[in-house]
């Protein structure tokens, strides 16, 4: 299959799912679809989980839709690969559209194409953990020998090994969660799609289990879509963040246009706690260099947080410059990185617009 | 489209097994006889004790002079005709008389086929114990049970005196005589012969007066003496209308029954069932042996075995 | 009559409830006063109408003459009945044959070998030893045909019931139609399938495995469907997320997943069998219910004892090898160790075979049954009356006759029909729903319609006393062995052997020590029964959140009031559990109270099994289906369906 460089993995337009009777009317009546949830059941028994959403998941990156619980973000994901039936809108991976699929080649989409990591594991407790891995392959009809051997690499790489013949009812759930993970990988998807992974895990093995993810990411730079509830998650891992509610993303950026232009008071609630100077680069802070400015002080690239920012200008004493190989962008000064930490707006920020729809 | 599918699918099935032919389950032996080789005879034993006697001494002789192995299966009067006709009993050594099934089995349908006397004649009645009847000679005729109601009064009855019968698979017309000879009495069934006995003895035990429907040849009346009560006298036919009956019980000669095959070609054993018949005494002996001194039916038979080889002998030959 | 009973039941009910049940009487009182007048006026009696009632004694009578004179001609039964017949008689003697040329040496080993193997040393040993018990006590052949009589019945229930199961766990329609037949067929006594596989069948083997079969099958089923439907979600939503086709899901997920509701289905199904196989001795069955039936035509106690012993035995082992493989604790064992204890148990099968000696030695067997019946007999002469101060056995059977057993009965058969209709429809109601109250009164009006609602009115006030007491003792055993360990380690053993005991076995001794009539009836169905009462009891008791328990003791709560005012209170549903099936045990052995005197539906359904009147027969067993159903949907918890479907 040929794929265009800048094709997207995956591409969603539109995309609706509706539970209840009759639930194919509600897309396309513009008047049912714009009710709120509450009036909509009332008046159809249906429910939207997911309603009118778009975006695309871009080669390589850790695409994160991150929502509180029953915001439709876990529905989304399963929409992807058809675990769920959309309702209406379209999905294309790699530019071919999965509503049209038929069995078998939805069946290949999964196979090969897109794994899952589940948030209780989904691990069959009657296997062994290598069988556990190898199931995937198994079900492809890949050989015993073979799936074996691949699946003992990848329980290696995820860091189990000697613990090949346990049973899953015999490990911790970090431990699960790595097998959830070795099995997901052995089918050596082209995306890795992630369903609240670390919520039924304690912190710490929480954040082991996002380095781990981090880990691969940069070892292997696969694209992965991440289901979180989890804000502080979502921030860590995210390339870019779909934040959800109640079916609908209401905002999607970077991490740091996020937390630095919510785009309304629900989002802006929601990153109220973030420790913004650790989220925001210094771009959010930045001015226009004096002359005399330009030529002095510490200099920071332009990715770097504003924490960093801090850092250097409380050493040196003066404004620190934004330099961008070897050009000065602009100076931070102490005022300037303070007002971001306090979270007044911005106002001078510059390309911190926040962009509903990201392409 | 499904439908066809599951139309056709069904039709095969069917093909399947009428293709095999036909399968007459009313000749189908039972699965554990003739095992290892042996030749196995299949008698019917009924729920009272004195079909357990004939059964006990038949068996015996069946396995330890003619070599046979003997299996015993407990069925109820009627439906072991059934059982008889379709082969999975071989023989039926007393029956109290049937004309129904016999007419239908061994007239009809000639599954079954006759197998003389058993020796032993049979008789129902309505029965109180000696030790009252003693005490109060009137009580043994029908038209004075009315004056001694309240002393066979129990909790069942209710204000009326019992009448208490036995297993629901025994001949009985109580409910209608009591019904047409205008008695104060309220029939009790005690539900099986064993549930009868234990009541009996329980009553005997403690000198109490009480009413039952007994028959002869039997057992307990050496443990339990009791008197019967007149009925009103048989005469043929009086029992034909069961709503109406008001007399009492016929004397019946009991009857052996074969299964009509087994009869025709089973050999020796046939031959011996044939000719098996014996007394009233010897029923009663292996009878009182197995009942009341709870000997097992093998031993029990042993010992009249041992005591009456002339009897016996004649049987063999 | 609703409006009577209200306040009464009003008051037993929680809070919660209590406007919720208002509303019910409220709207059943209205539905009564337009109805009830009116069915008064139109008929009026005491007990069912006979205008309202169908005579179906001829039409059965001609069906079951036609079915006798046709068995050996007719096209339905030579190629479709007749086969069926041929092939259990066929299989259940391959399987004793096999059994008989294994030798009592070999089977005792095969067996101890499979339970070594499923579930251990000690259960192997203990397999062994029951296996020997049964040749002591000289009841190795009827061992053998009940276990081949078992084994093709077991196999054939598995067989059905695991594809019912299937059918009903993976499609959502089959199982909507499937449920309502299962859980029926479940509450149903054992006496009532007796009559039409005989009507079909006629006396013999053949109508026994069948008989066992329709009443074993059902647990099967419907484990085998709660299995997968239980299924963990995520599970299966990872299996398909990998893309297996739906065979796959099946073999490689859904099956390996509901191992164990099919091993504890497997379990239930042997259970249920073996306590059938044994009934089905009514029916020709032979084997080790054949004994313990010859040995109750002589009041042999001891007698049925030695047969009821391997039963027993046989069930004990049964259940202990299948709940093992059912934990799914299979020991680790080597292979080799496994192939050489195997070849072992068939060295000594065939060592045993060699020295000809696979007859069970005559010589080696203990006569059991004449010391027993002596102890029997000195109870029975020590207790029967004449006790001081407490009065024997047969004085306090009398008085329960008197003062419970005749009010009862006479109460219920005095009042008029509509009423009991409308009682019954208040009750179901008001614990359950209105679907299982119109269920409960449909049973009952079919009662009437079949024209023996005075029989059944008998019936059922046995059943009423028997629940009654059973309760009573149940709660009060309950509630003692939830409250002190040593209580429950004391009660546990003789609970699992009562409970596998089967039913005949009871009545004589309930004879010897009551007499004959309602009273020991009664009796053994509230011994019978008891044994569930008191474990779902005390297991209900336990299973209060630990949590809840904590903070009223926190609070001070005496232990009285921890038990009042938490234990049973959140132990309801499990002491309407217990109720329910107090009920439905209660009634299976009323029923067979009909061999000592119950008389009732129970003496019908003998009798007409006994006197080749099927109508008769048929007729009553009809009603003791409606009676169960009628009974369980009375009892029926309104969240039970909903919690199943979980």
């Amino acid at each position: 299959m040929t794929v265009l460089p800048n094709t997207p993995v995956f591409s969603v337009e539109g995309l609706w799912k509706v539970f209840g009777p009759k639930s194919e009317r509600v897309p396309l009546d513009p008047e049912l679809a714009a009710l709120p949830a509450a009036e909509l059941r009332s008046r159809t028994g249906c429910t939207a989980a997911v309603r009118d959403v778009s975006f695309d998941v871009r080669k390589g990156e850790v695409f994160v839709v991150m929502g509180l619980s029953g915001s439709g973000k876990s529905t989304l994901v399963r929409c992807l690969t058809r675990l769920i039936e959309p309702t209406a809108g379209a999905i294309a991976v790699d530019g071919e559209d999965v509503r049209a699929m038929d069995r078998t080649r939805l069946r290949e989409l999964r196979r090969h194409r897109a794994a899952m990591v589940f948030q209780h594991f989904g691990l069959l407790p009657h296997r062994t953990v290598l069988d556990n891995v190898a199931y995937g392959l198994e079900i492809q009809g890949v050989g015993k020998a073979e799936r074996r051997e691949r699946a003992r690499e990848v329980v290696t790489k995820v860091g189990l090994e000697g613990m090949e013949h346990r049973r899953p009812g015999q490990l911790s759930g970090g431990q699960r969660q790595r097998v959830g993970l070795a099995r997901a990988l052995a089918v050596d998807p082209e995306v890795l799609l992630f369903d609240e992974p670390f919520s039924a895990l304690d912190p710490l093995i929480r954040r082991d289990m996002q380095e781990e993810v981090i880990r691969l990411h940069r070892e292997e730079g696969r694209t992965m879509v991440f289901i979180t509830h989890d804000l502080n998650e979502a921030l860590k891992l995210g390339d870019r963040i779909a934040l959800m509610r109640d079916g609908r993303v209401v905002q999607l950026g970077t991490p740091e246009e996020i937390v630095g232009s919510p785009a309304d008071d629900y989002v802006r609630e929601f990153v109220r706690d973030v420790p913004r100077e650790q989220v925001l680069t210094v771009r959010t802070a930045m001015r226009a260099a004096t002359h005399a400015e330009a030529g002095t002080g510490a200099a920071v690239t332009p990715d770097a947080t504003v924490s960093e920012a801090i850092e250097a200008v409380a050493r040196t004493g003066t404004p620190a410059r934004v330099m961008d190989n070897g050009r000065c962008l602009g100076v931070v000064d102490s005022d300037a990185l303070l007002g971001v930490v306090a979270g007044a707006a911005p106002g001078a920020a510059a390309g911190a617009e926040p962009r509903k729809e990201a392409v | 489209m499904r439908l066809r599918t599951t139309t056709a699918a069904a039709a095969a099935g069917l093909l399947l097994l009428t293709g095999c032919g036909a399968a007459d389950m009313t000749e189908q032996a039972s699965p554990f006889a003739n095992a290892q080789g042996a030749r196995t005879v299949t008698l019917s034993v009924q729920s009272w004790v004195g079909a357990q006697a004939n059964v006990a001494v038949a068996r015996y002789l069946l396995e330890h002079e003619l070599g046979y192995r003997v299996d015993t299966v407990q069925v109820d009067e009627v439906p072991a005709w059934d059982a008889l006709s379709q082969g999975r009993v071989d023989a039926l050594l007393e029956d109290w008389g049937h004309p129904d099934q016999e007419q239908r089995y061994v007239v009809d349908k000639k599954t079954i086929a006759r197998g003389g006397d058993l020796g032993v004649t049979g008789h129902i009645g309505w029965y109180v114990p000696t030790y009252f009847a003693k005490a109060h000679p009137d009580v043994t005729d029908w038209k004075n049970l009315n004056k001694y109601a309240s002393q066979f009064r129990t909790p069942e009855s209710g204000g009326k005196g019992q009448l208490m019968d036995g297993s629901p698979s025994y001949v009985t017309n109580d409910k209608a005589l009591v019904e047409n000879l205008n008695l104060d009495y309220q029939v009790v069934f005690a539900g099986s012969e064993a549930a009868q006995i234990t009541q009996i003895r329980r009553f005997a035990q403690e000198k109490k007066p009480f009413l039952t429907y007994w028959y002869s040849p039997q057992w307990l009346f050496e443990k339990v003496p009791m008197t019967e009560v007149k009925l009103p006298a048989y005469e043929d036919g009086c029992d034909a209308d069961p709503e109406k009956v008001a007399c009492g019980y016929p004397r019946t000669p009991l009857q052996k029954y074969l299964n009509a095959d087994f009869a025709r070609t089973g050999g020796k054993a046939a031959a011996f069932l044939k000719k098996f018949r014996w007394t009233t005494e010897d029923q009663n002996m292996v009878s009182l042996l197995i009942a009341d001194r709870k000997l097992t039916p093998e031993e029990a038979a042993k010992r009249w075995v041992d005591s009456h080889e002339s009897t016996w002998r004649t049987w063999l030959s | 009559m609703a409006t009577v009973t209200a306040p009464a039941l009003r008051a037993t009910l929680p809070g919660v409830l209590k406007h919720r049940a208002v509303r019910k009487l409220l709207l059943l009182a209205l539905v009564a006063a337009v109805l009830a007048p009116l069915a008064h006026a139109r008929w009026h009696s005491g007990t069912w109408p006979a205008a309202l009632t169908v005579d179906l004694t001829d039409p059965l009578t001609h069906v079951s003459d036609w079915i006798i004179d046709n068995r050996d001609s007719h096209p339905l039964f030579l190629y479709f009945f007749g086969h069926i017949s041929n092939g259990v008689v066929l299989s259940v003697r391959a399987v004793y044959l096999f059994l008989l040329a294994a030798g009592w040496a070999g089977v005792t080993a095969l067996a101890a070998f499979v339970a070594w193997r499923t579930a251990g040393v000690r259960l192997a040993l203990g397999t062994a030893a029951a296996f020997l018990t049964c040749g002591l006590l000289g009841m190795w052949v009827p061992t053998m045909q009940t276990l081949a009589l078992m084994v093709v019945a077991v196999l054939a229930s598995v067989a059905v019931g695991a594809v019912l199961g299937l059918a009903a766990g993976l499609s959502d329609r089959m199982d909507r139609a499937l449920r309502p037949v299962l859980d029926t067929m479940q509450v149903l006594p054992a006496f009532a399938y007796l009559l039409p596989v005989v009507l079909v069948f006629g006396i013999g083997v053949p109508a026994a495995v069948l008989a066992t079969v329709v009443y074993a099958a059902p647990p099967m089923a419907r484990l085998t469907s709660l299995g997968l439907r239980g299924a963990d979600k995520e599970v299966l939503e990872a299996v398909e997320s990998l893309g297996a086709t739906a065979r796959q899901r099946l073999l490689t997920a859904r099956i390996p997943l509901a191992r164990r509701e099919l091993l504890l289905g497997l379990n239930q199904t042997i259970m249920m069998a073996l306590s059938m196989a044994v009934i089905a001795s009514v029916i020709g069955g032979g084997g080790l219910g054949d004994r313990v039936y010859q040995a109750l035509a002589s009041v042999d106690v001891g007698a049925a004892l030695a047969a009821g012993i391997p039963i027993v035995l046989l069930a004990v082992v049964l259940d202990r090898v299948t709940a093992a493989a059912g934990r799914g604790t299979e020991p680790a064992h080597g292979r080799p160790t496994t192939y050489a204890l195997l070849a072992a148990a068939v060295a000594v099968a065939v060592a045993v075979r060699l020295a000809g000696r696979l007859d069970w030695p005559d010589a080696w067997t203990v006569a059991v049954a004449e010391p027993v019946n002596r102890v029997v007999d000195w109870m029975t002469d020590h207790l029967y009356s004449g006790v001081p101060v407490i009065g024997g056995t047969a004085d306090w059977a009398g008085r329960f006759t008197t003062w419970v057993l005749d009010p009862v009965r006479d109460g219920l058969q005095g009042l008029p029909w509509w009423s009991v209709l409308l009682l019954v429809a208040a009750l179901a109601w008001l614990i359950g729903t209105w679907r299982t109250a119109l269920t409960a009164v449909l049973a009952m009006a079919a009662i009437g319609v079949l024209g023996v609602w005075e029989p059944s009115m008998d019936t059922l006030s046995q059943v009423l006393a028997a629940v009654a007491v059973t309760l009573v003792l149940g709660f009060a055993t309950g509630v003692a062995a939830a409250r002190d360990d040593r209580v429950e380690r004391l009660l546990r053993p003789v609970l699992d052997v009562f409970q596998t005991m089967p039913q005949f076995v009871y009545l004589i001794p309930v004879v010897a020590l009551f007499g004959v009539g309602r009273a020991p009836a009664v009796a053994a169905a509230v011994v019978y029964a008891l044994p569930a009462v008191v474990r779902i009891t005390t297991q209900g008791l336990r299973q209060v959140d630990p949590a809840a328990l904590e903070s009223a003791r926190s609070l001070g709560a005496t232990g009285g009031q921890q038990l009042r005012q938490v234990q049973l209170p959140l132990a309801r549903p499990a002491l309407l559990l217990a109720l329910n099936q107090g009920v439905v045990l209660v009634l299976a052995v009323v029923i067979i109270g009909g061999l000592v005197g119950g008389g009732a539906l129970g003496y019908d359904a003998v009798f007409g099994l006994a006197q080749g009147d099927l109508a008769t027969g048929l007729v009553a067993g009809a009603a003791i289906v409606c009676l169960g159903l009628m009974l369980d949907r009375v009892t029926q918890p309104a969240d039970r369906r909903a919690k199943k479907g979980a």
